[in-house]
């Protein structure tokens, strides 16, 4: 097996019906079916689906037993010795470990193996608090939480596990909470030490919720340091530059062609993170009340740096739409960036408010119509749906924020069901248009 | 990876998880057999912050910073997050009393004397054995007996010759709680 061969269950039963048709229609040759076939291991697909249910049952089994067991050793557990306390906490560890290890390399139960060296690393974490409870340690909470992520990275790490890899994202993320609230000095480089330890191992299993998590965990870990100790602007500017860079890495993966199942989750969470900064923003209450003091956070210009570079990489090789929604999503986030740079460096005039609540909110209304056009261009319902109520949540705020007339705010609710309800008609027109366009051959694809 | 190289980083990664738990208590073992057992007076605490979960909350004589003869000319010496050493010495009646707040640990302490690590913590010192875990079964009856007897509450506590401190065991007259 290649290292970049896709072997999820998902596409490779969809390859074992299509392949069939294929065969049929004599685009492949019994040969190459053949080929095809063995390399994708698709004889096997059936077991593996028996294989996918008895893992579950056994997985439920294993839980329910382990349950009742540590039930019935927490009924005792005052009346055990420390030194059988330890030795239970360990074999439960090892045991986990070496019969999951066994079962998945063994017996080929990849799943229930997997399932149980999962079970290993919360107990473990487990163990962890039992440990400092049977000797009375008193130490800073979330010293455990990073003791814990550790032991799990290195686990994810040996036996390729996205959902290790999710604990050790969950836990870790905890103990930087922990140590940041406890601590005068920022861990600031954490977020570094997340991308070097865990999209290296997103990357080689391909596993999108790690990927996109690890991403998410950086940029929002990126916002807590900027937050934390800076000021409003700091915390937008990293916001910003954090949702653009998410955005062109997406359509970097696009373009590239690298790591293609990674583009639509990277880009949809960078929009996401844009889209909330900037309706956050979009009050004037929050940029004529609070004090925007001095830039610090270098991560916000990390990220600022890395979006140039990324729309540079995939400028070139870009297809005209995708330009079109990056330039929008640059110029978007260009204005937030540049928002809170100029209210950090003119931090005692309040001269500026209007104009900065103003273009905060064109910001706004280009993500929202950029939301939408995803939703056109790739013809993604949800992103059409969100980028509409996105737009309607924008201007219905703006009728609950200034004094209007009740007459105003009926019209205003009313118009803005009505162009949603005629959205979502002429949206749905428009898909049925296009498939029937495909169905004729006529039609092309939304990326076109 | 081939099946050899995946067991090889398996067996690793277990090694690691093991040497992390046993890295936990590690501290702490050492000064329970190595320390010297000190007694200290539980002062009285909050009683609607005596119990945190599972852990019952202890404030001592020496968690005071001026409990100490020279806390006023140490207060405008340290600042929150410093590390002292909390000089005690053994009283008559077996407890061990403040004596002074030091920098550096002192050398050749005489016996009834012993130096206890700990760090200046919102005005009060902390050495790591202020929370005492209360197991589920007990822990409506010892955080009752601990809020009616609290001057009657003992902790006896082994210090190493680095100052680290490892609490044993809460006593409350003749009723012992480990």
């Amino acid at each position: 097996m290649t290292p970049d061969q896709n072997m999820s269950t998902k596409f490779r039963a969809a390859l074992r019906n299509e392949l069939a048709i294929w065969i049929q229609k004599g685009f492949v040759t019994d040969e190459a079916a053949k080929q095809l076939s063995s390399a994708y291991e698709l004889d096997n697909l059936r077991h593996e689906s028996t294989r996918l249910l008895s893992a579950v049952i056994f997985t439920i089994g294993g839980l329910l037993l382990g349950g009742g067991l540590i039930s019935f050793v927490a009924a005792n557990w005052e009346l055990i010795p420390t030194p059988i306390k330890l030795a239970l906490l360990f074999s439960a560890l090892l045991g986990l470990h070496t019969a999951g290890f066994w079962l998945w390399h063994s017996k080929n139960w990849r799943r229930l193996g997997h399932a149980l060296i999962f079970t290993g690393c919360l107990v473990f974490g487990a163990n962890i608090g039992l440990i400092a409870q049977i000797f009375h340690i008193s130490s800073n909470w979330y010293g455990g939480f990073g003791a814990w992520a550790l032991g799990s990275l290195v686990m994810a790490w040996a036996v390729r596990s996205w959902i290790i890899g999710v604990l050790a994202l969950a836990t870790s993320f905890i103990w930087f909470i922990g140590f940041q609230s406890d601590h005068a000095q920022s861990p600031t480089a954490y977020p570094l030490i997340l991308g070097i330890a865990v999209l290296p191992l997103a990357w080689i299993i391909r596993s999108r919720v790690l990927y996109a998590g690890t991403l998410l965990v950086i940029m929002v870990a990126a916002c807590v340091l900027a937050g934390y100790h800076g000021s409003a602007a700091q915390l937008l500017f990293t916001m910003a530059a954090a949702g653009t860079f998410m955005w062109t890495l997406g359509e970097l993966h696009r373009t590239s062609e690298q790591r293609m199942e990674f583009a639509n989750i990277t880009g949809g969470l960078g929009l996401g993170l844009l889209a909330f900064a900037a309706y956050v923003w979009s009050f004037h209450s929050l940029w004529s009340q609070f004090k925007f003091g001095p830039i610090r956070s270098w991560w916000a210009f990390v990220f600022f740096s890395l979006s140039i570079a990324c729309s540079l990489l995939m400028w070139g090789r870009a297809r005209q739409t995708q330009r079109l929604l990056t330039a929008g999503v640059l110029l978007a986030g260009g204005i937030l960036c540049a928002n809170s740079l100029l209210s950090a460096a003119a931090a005692n005039e309040s001269n500026g408010e209007f104009l900065f609540t103003l273009t905060t909110n064109m910001a706004a209304l280009i993500l929202a119509a950029i939301i939408i056009g995803v939703g056109l261009v790739d013809e993604r319902r949800l992103a059409f749906w969100l980028g509409s109520l996105y737009l309607v949540l924008l201007v219905l705020s703006r009728f609950l924020e200034y004094e209007t007339s009740l007459l105003v705010k009926s019209a205003a609710f009313l118009a803005c069901g009505v162009t949603v309800i005629i959205a979502g008609i002429s949206y749905e027109n428009y898909l049925r248009r296009k498939a029937r366009g495909i169905e004729s051959g006529t039609g092309g694809s939304g990326h076109e | 990876m081939s099946k050899r190289a995946s067991l090889v980083a398996f067996i690793v990664a277990v090694i690691i998880q093991i040497l992390i738990l046993v890295a936990v208590p590690a501290r702490k073992v050492f000064t329970r057999v190595t320390g010297k057992t000190v007694v200290l007076k539980v002062q009285p605490v909050d009683p609607y912050s005596i119990l945190s979960g599972y852990y019952a909350t202890l404030g001592f004589d020496i968690s005071r910073v001026d409990a100490f003869q020279n806390a006023r000319a140490m207060l405008q010496e340290y600042s929150e997050g410093d590390w002292v050493y909390a000089i005690v010495e053994q009283g008559d009646d077996g407890t061990w009393k403040p004596i002074s707040l030091e920098r550096e640990l002192p050398a050749n302490l005489p016996h009834n004397r012993a130096a206890l690590l700990g760090r200046i913590n919102r005005g009060a010192i902390r050495y790591g054995i202020e929370e005492f875990y209360i197991p589920e079964a007990q822990r409506v009856r010892i955080a009752d007996d601990l809020s009616r007897n609290v001057d009657k509450a003992r902790v006896d506590v082994k210090v190493d010759s680095a100052g680290h401190a490892a609490l044993e065991r809460l006593r409350i007259e003749d009723r012992v709680y480990e």
